[in-house]
């Protein structure tokens, strides 16, 4: 409204300003008491617009700036839910993460655990087994050793027996009773 | 052959108590022992004897009539006639073992069953009843056996008391001894 008056009074200042210069050739504007009259028509359409125009133009100028500023604060309220959400999902995401390296670990140690016990387990199990097998082994060993033993005492009693046998005449069967006859004594 | 042995005993236990209430324990074991040579050695009469289906009487009779004809007195008809009668005639051998005993601990003396290799003389027996006899105590009665299958030497057996002084055992003793190492 201010700046509408300035304007107005500009141009009462320069209009009549134009109709002095023009007075020497003919201007525009002449000055008498018809530019009171028009000064006055002036002022009624510039109420008249003002009323009409520039009230309905700067309530919608307004509106559109309540309109923008709200858009504006909602755009800044959805931009700080952006943001906290994101913050959220960002913590979310971190607790997750935080919660799988934990998990990971935890699974990553198990099975650590887990291989030390099979590895363990395994380890044992081959002892056993070599214990076992190194058993076996010396048992076999010592039957084989047994049997052969064994076999070659039979075989060399056996050829003693032939060979006694044969080599006996009755001299030495003589002799041999004779042996036996004297260790009857130590019998008790 | 243990329920055998303990019926032979009874038997035999019962005859000796007869036998020496007659004050004749040994010429009852000699007929005995005869009977039984004609019993063991008579396949027919073994059969009869022994066969269950044939009657007690008949087998009474036959054993009483073998006896008889083996010179035996009455007592040992008797008996051996009882014996046939109750179905034990296949124990006589043990019946003859068991008086053979009971007559021997009456008369302190044992029985040495040797099996030799070859037939000892009659030094040896003597030598060897002798030194039998200062080991036990007894009077040794000597059976010897010989036995082919013996390398040399002699196994003496008197009673549960075994003497092994043949070769074999020597051998035998020698294979554990080397067996075990």
């Amino acid at each position: 409204m201010i700046r509408v008056l300035a304007i107005a009074a500009l141009l009462l200042g320069v209009v009549p300003a134009a109709a002095l210069a023009s007075e020497g050739g003919g201007g525009l504007i002449n000055l008498d008491r018809s530019i009171i009259i028009q000064g006055i028509n002036f002022l009624l359409l510039l109420l008249i617009l003002g009323k009409l125009l520039y009230k309905p133009l700067l309530a919608k100028m307004e509106e559109r700036t309540q309109a923008i500023r709200k858009s504006l604060e909602e755009a800044q309220a959805a931009r700080a839910d952006a943001q906290r959400e994101r913050e959220e999902h960002a913590s979310k995401l971190q607790a997750a993460y935080a919660e799988a390296q934990a998990i990971r670990a935890t699974a990553l140690k198990e099975a650590a655990e887990e291989q030390r016990r099979l590895v363990e387990g395994a380890r044992a199990e081959a002892g056993r087994l070599v214990e076992s097998a190194r058993s076996e082994m010396a048992q076999e060993v010592t039957r084989a050793r047994q049997a052969l033993r064994q076999e070659v005492v039979d075989l060399a009693i056996t050829a003693a027996e032939r060979l006694i046998r044969k080599s006996l005449r009755d001299e030495d069967h003589r002799r041999i009773v004779q042996d036996a006859i004297g260790r009857v004594d130590k019998v008790n | 052959m243990r329920s055998h042995e303990r019926t032979a005993r009874r038997y035999a236990k019962a005859l000796y108590d007869v036998a020496r209430e007659a004050g004749a324990t040994e010429s009852i074991g000699r007929e005995l022992e005869q009977v039984s040579v004609v019993f063991t050695g008579d396949a027919g009469a073994h059969d009869v004897l022994t066969r269950p289906w044939i009657k007690p009487a008949d087998r009474r009779g036959v054993a009483m009539a073998i006896a008889q004809k083996a010179g035996t007195g009455k007592l040992v008809q008797d008996f051996v006639g009882l014996v046939a009668e109750r179905g034990r005639a296949d124990h006589l051998p043990e019946i003859v073992g068991a008086y053979r005993t009971l007559v021997d601990d009456e008369l302190g003396r044992a029985r040495a069953q040797v099996r030799t290799a070859v037939a000892l003389t009659d030094g040896e027996k003597r030598e060897l009843s002798g030194k039998l006899e200062h080991a036990l105590g007894k009077r040794i009665i000597l059976e010897e056996q010989v036995d082919a299958t013996l390398l040399g030497g002699f196994i003496a057996q008197v009673g549960s008391l075994i003497f092994d002084g043949s070769l074999d055992g020597q051998l035998a003793r020698m294979r554990q001894r080397l067996a075990r190492g």
